[in-house]
């Protein structure tokens, strides 16, 4: 009976997998065909491996720089989100006064908002500080829509911290700024993770605001890059599309298992320690 | 809890909430001034009071959109829970090659949508695509077929995609929360003689109260919101059938009509809070 | 103490947020004493290069200016955001009636260097009705009609007609003897292009029958007696029946909703479609994809389809610039413009667009010759008809587009199509 339940648990986690990567596995197959095929002549599933197509979507799209100036804007956005997120998370639901009751609300209530009304008056005031053009400016805005479901997250996770922790720490004499770095933020690393990891993608693809607020094609991110690519270039080329689109993912990808790994491991100690 | 000293860590609120308020709720407020006005985007703007809000609910394709959006939504948000859900159960417990696993499933989140949307447009075009193409060799051409050609099929389709592409991010939240309750509990239950469908139901679930609030809320949100799906797969169309309120903000924004566009996404703020709110509540944590 | 800290931490936060400030305005400063920089906005993809090739030819040539070139996607949706914020790129390729109104534009009639070396044409369609004005200037033509297999319209034995029920007739042949092959191939997953087509079709009737000017007139003061949009035997609801006519009998692709213009191009070089509308911008790609296909490509005049009406084929202005009517460096956007227009930099571009250039001093061989002899003999055979540039800004080409994509999903008959779009059009003043 166990070993159905195995057997089947693998089976579908199989499947699943092979689901969701399918697109992957198409655009894979699609860059390593050589310029002149015709996708849908001969045999679809096996490529040419011509691996040609790679190196032309890079030179020519670019995308080496745009994904410096993705990763910089994702970190930097990635590090406030995580740090402010996580005071206020903490705040929120530790220290249960009215303002910050009012801020967790607020916060909440600015989620629903649609995006679009900002759009002018914050393009007006990113001008009025000079940050059109700068990564640091993006990371400012990209950080600011993150927020929200940020401080939703951790103040969810920390309210289920049990207080005893530290009651006792307090007791013992621990200032709150110890509390807080030394003992709730290690506990925090699946919430971590999970905004992390939720957030940080969606920076580094960032569309809707880049368009905006990175004009010069020095400062483009990658989706910009790519956008700009496959108008000028590409066509109706999939070949060097799908190319640069996986180079483009690449990166991304190495983060996510780097990141996966380190945090998951974190969470044992933590669980252990508990 | 001695609450009553108050010192700077009462306030660690306030920079997330100052970065807010200026890169946020300060362009809201300008934002919503423009709601009162006809302005668009060109000449001096007039102040009209109300009229957008009324224009809104007489206009035969702002319903419709509202329509569409809500239908995608109905499909869209609990799927996507239930399907990130099981994904998390499924995932979490010790075998090998787990974490790539994961990382799989929660692929298709982190392509840019730019990206996604060519891919879709690549695989699902009717009668082109690849995944036709496929179809027609094992000799089933009629597979697919033109999944445009009734509101059902195209809304079906496109709420798929959506599940599709975004479960793996509800399945990290849901994760983060199963990897917090504690083994422990767990080993206790099994000592006690409970079977796995009691263990979930009298530990899994109320634990993971945080994780489903968060979820719920974001992916009605996220669901009442969509717009790069149907904008790359569809455009919105074919005409207007499937365009949803995001799609028409943004084509009012730049038709010439930006301060009804700003009314329209007031409107649209109160489609979304009213389902947040009863979702809040309906999982208020029972302690 | 901690609120020591806490101010502590709001001063340094502000300071560094400062600096930042600081440090880009003081650049700023220090370049308008050296080098005044001006910005190019362009919504142009497939002219980047030549245009990045002439920019820096400018820039190094001189000193005091530096041209920035600015490439948007979606140019005339983001420059309503920048005029709305007032940050305004000194020159740009996009332009409305909507800021021309307004006063957006600097005034260009005065730049005789320009206007004397091109055709009366173009300086007539580069005016704008309502004050006689020029405010944007345009370097080249471009053409749109029926492009069309020339290889399988020979072994046919067929042309195309100058009325459009004979057109009807040879799209039947062609599908009687050639069954694996769309008679016309349109591609309406993009607004754009079944937009195109109500502009050069019914609108291209009331351009032929009205005159240029006249027509004009007739749309900016919404003069329905002369569009008569909503009428039952108008060019709207007759319009409407030609398609829906076209699309019972199997003459356009079945997939018209969900095809896009690769498909058609790709379809087009294999001989698999043989007759679509575009215009000279399409030829690149048409030759990318096979360039064998330069000889077969022939170009005809759309055909008469209102009684008493002729054929027509546009010939509109393609790349044009427009300075900006606040723009702090009037004679710096000048020099440059001055510059891009000289015969030797158009003639560059000229073929790098693969559209003939309005310069009457450029002769530059922007497409195969065949092409251009096709090309010419339509412009001579049919009446040359422009752009509508003067629909109303609420009611753009992609809505007109999106109109006809619900047509072509049953959702009209030509009447109620008829009075939709009147109404749509009414609505978007």
């Amino acid at each position: 009976m166990r070993k159905l339940a195995t057997i089947l648990r693998y089976t579908a986690i199989a499947f699943i997998c092979m689901l969701s990567l399918t697109p992957f596995v198409i655009l894979t197959i699609l860059a390593l065909n050589t310029p002149k095929k015709n996708l849908y002549e001969g045999n679809m599933f096996i490529p040419e491996f011509y691996f040609g197509n790679f190196a032309e979507g890079w030179v020519k799209s670019n995308i080496g720089r745009a994904m410096i100036n993705s990763g910089i804007i994702t970190l930097l956005s990635v590090a406030l989100i995580v740090i402010l997120g996580a005071m206020a998370g903490y705040a929120i639901s530790r220290f249960d006064f009215k303002f910050n009751k009012g801020i967790y609300g607020t916060l909440l209530c600015c989620m629903m908002v649609p995006g679009i009304i900002n759009t002018v008056p914050l393009y007006t005031l990113m001008i009025k500080l000079n940050a059109i053009n700068t990564l640091w400016g993006m990371a400012l805005v990209c950080a600011t829509l993150s927020i929200p479901q940020a401080v939703f997250v951790f103040t969810g996770f920390i309210k289920s911290i049990p207080v005893e922790i530290e009651e006792a720490a307090i007791i013992d004499g621990c200032s709150w700024h110890k509390i807080f770095w030394k003992i709730i933020f290690p506990l925090l690393k699946p919430a971590i993770s999970a905004v992390v990891i939720l957030n940080g993608f969606g920076i580094w693809n960032n569309y809707s605001q880049a368009v905006f607020f990175l004009q010069d094609r020095s400062k483009h991110n990658v989706p910009q890059a790519l956008s700009v690519y496959f108008q000028q270039f590409a066509g109706a080329k999939w070949n060097l599309m799908a190319a640069t689109a996986l180079i483009a993912i690449l990166p991304v990808i190495i983060a996510f298992l780097i990141f996966q790994k380190s945090l998951m491991k974190g969470l044992m100690d933590g669980a252990i320690k508990g | 809890m001695n609450r009553k000293k108050i010192g700077i860590h009462t306030f660690m609120a306030l920079p997330a909430f100052l970065l807010f308020l200026i890169f946020f709720i300060y362009p809201l407020l300008r934002g919503i001034g423009m709601s009162l006005t006809d302005w668009n985007g060109i000449s001096k703007a007039n102040f009209i009071g109300l009229k957008n809000f009324i224009d809104f609910f007489k206009d035969k394709r702002a319903i419709s959109d509202i329509r569409t959006t809500l239908l995608f939504a109905l499909g869209s948000a609990p799927l996507l829970n239930i399907v990130g859900l099981s994904y998390a159960l499924l995932m979490n417990s010790k075998f090998k090659g787990k974490s790539i696993a994961r990382m799989f499933i929660y692929m298709p989140a982190i392509i840019s949508p730019l990206i996604m949307g060519y891919i879709w447009s690549l695989l699902l075009q009717p009668g082109r695509g690849y995944i036709h193409h496929m179809l027609e060799k094992i000799g089933w051409a009629q597979g697919l077929g033109n999944w445009m050609s009734s509101y059902w099929s195209t809304m079906l389709v496109l709420i798929l995609v959506n599940v599709w592409q975004y479960a793996g991010m509800t399945m990290v939240i849901y994760l983060a929360g199963l990897q917090s309750i504690p083994d422990e509990l767990y080993e206790s239950a099994k000592i006690d003689g409970a079977s796995s469908i009691k263990q979930f139901k009298y530990i899994t679930l109320p634990l993971l109260e945080p994780s489903i609030r968060i979820n719920v809320v974001t992916n009605i949100i996220g669901s009442l919101s969509v717009f790069d799906v149907v904008m790359s797969l569809t455009g919105g169309g074919p005409g207007y059938q499937t365009e949803t309120l995001s799609i028409y903000i943004m084509r009012m924004c730049y038709g010439s009509k930006t301060g009804y566009s700003t009314a329209v996404a007031i409107i649209m703020f109160f489609i979304i809070l009213i389902p947040v709110i009863i979702s809040l509540r309906l999982t208020r944590a029972k302690e | 103490m901690k609120r020591k800290r806490l101010l502590a931490l709001t001063l340094s936060a502000a300071t560094i947020l400062s600096i930042f400030t600081g440090c880009s305005s003081e650049n700023k400063k220090e370049e308008s004493n050296k080098r005044v920089t001006i910005k190019l906005f362009t919504g142009k993809i497939e002219t980047i290069d030549v245009m990045n090739e002439i920019i820096n030819d400018f820039n190094n040539s001189q000193d005091r200016i530096t041209v920035v070139q600015e490439y948007q996607k979606d140019a005339s949706n983001i420059i309503k955001i920048k005029f709305a914020s007032n940050e305004v790129p000194d020159i740009m390729t996009t332009y409305e009636q909507g800021f021309v109104d307004e006063g957006k534009y600097l005034d260009l009639s005065d730049q005789s260097q320009w206007w004397d070396r091109l055709s009366p044409a173009m300086k007539e369609a580069c005016t704008d009705i309502k004050s006689g004005k020029q405010y944007r200037i345009a370097t080249n033509m471009t053409m749109a009609g029926f492009f069309y297999n020339k290889e399988i319209f020979n072994e046919l034995n067929v042309s195309i007609p100058d009325n459009w029920d004979d057109f009807v007739k040879v799209l039947e042949k062609i599908k009687t003897e050639k069954p694996e092959v769309t008679p016309w191939f349109i591609f309406g997953s993009e607004a754009w292009h079944l937009g195109h087509l109500i502009e050069f079709i019914p609108h291209g009737y009331l351009k032929s029958t009205l005159g240029t000017v006249e027509a004009k007139k007739a749309m900016l003061e919404n003069d329905k007696s002369k569009l008569r949009f909503g009428e039952a035997d108008g060019p709207m609801a007759k319009f409407a029946e030609k398609m829906l006519e076209l699309q019972e009998k199997d003459l356009i692709n079945k997939d018209v909703i969900t095809a896009n213009s690769d498909n058609c191009v790709q379809d087009f070089v294999n001989g698999k479609a043989a007759i679509f509308s575009n215009g000279m911008w399409v030829i690149s790609s048409l030759l990318e994809a096979n360039p064998d296909i330069a000889d077969k490509i022939g170009f005809t005049p759309y055909p008469a389809y209102m009684p008493n009406s002729e054929p027509v084929v546009l010939s509109a202005e393609d790349s044009g610039y427009s300075i900006s009517a606040t723009t702090e460096h009037k004679e710096e956007a000048i020099e440059f413009l001055n510059f891009l227009f000289s015969a030797e930099n158009q003639k560059k571009y000229s073929e790098a667009l693969k559209a003939p250039s309005a310069f009457k001093d450029v002769q530059a061989q922007w497409a195969p010759t065949n092409i251009v002899d096709e090309v010419n003999k339509a412009l001579d055979k049919a009446v040359n008809i422009g752009f509508t540039n003067e629909k109303p800004a609420g009611f753009s080409g992609d809505d007109a587009g999106r109109m006809v994509q619900e047509l072509f999903a049953h959702k009209y008959t030509p009447e109620s199509f008829a009075q939709s779009y009147e109404k749509s059009w009414d609505e978007g003043f």
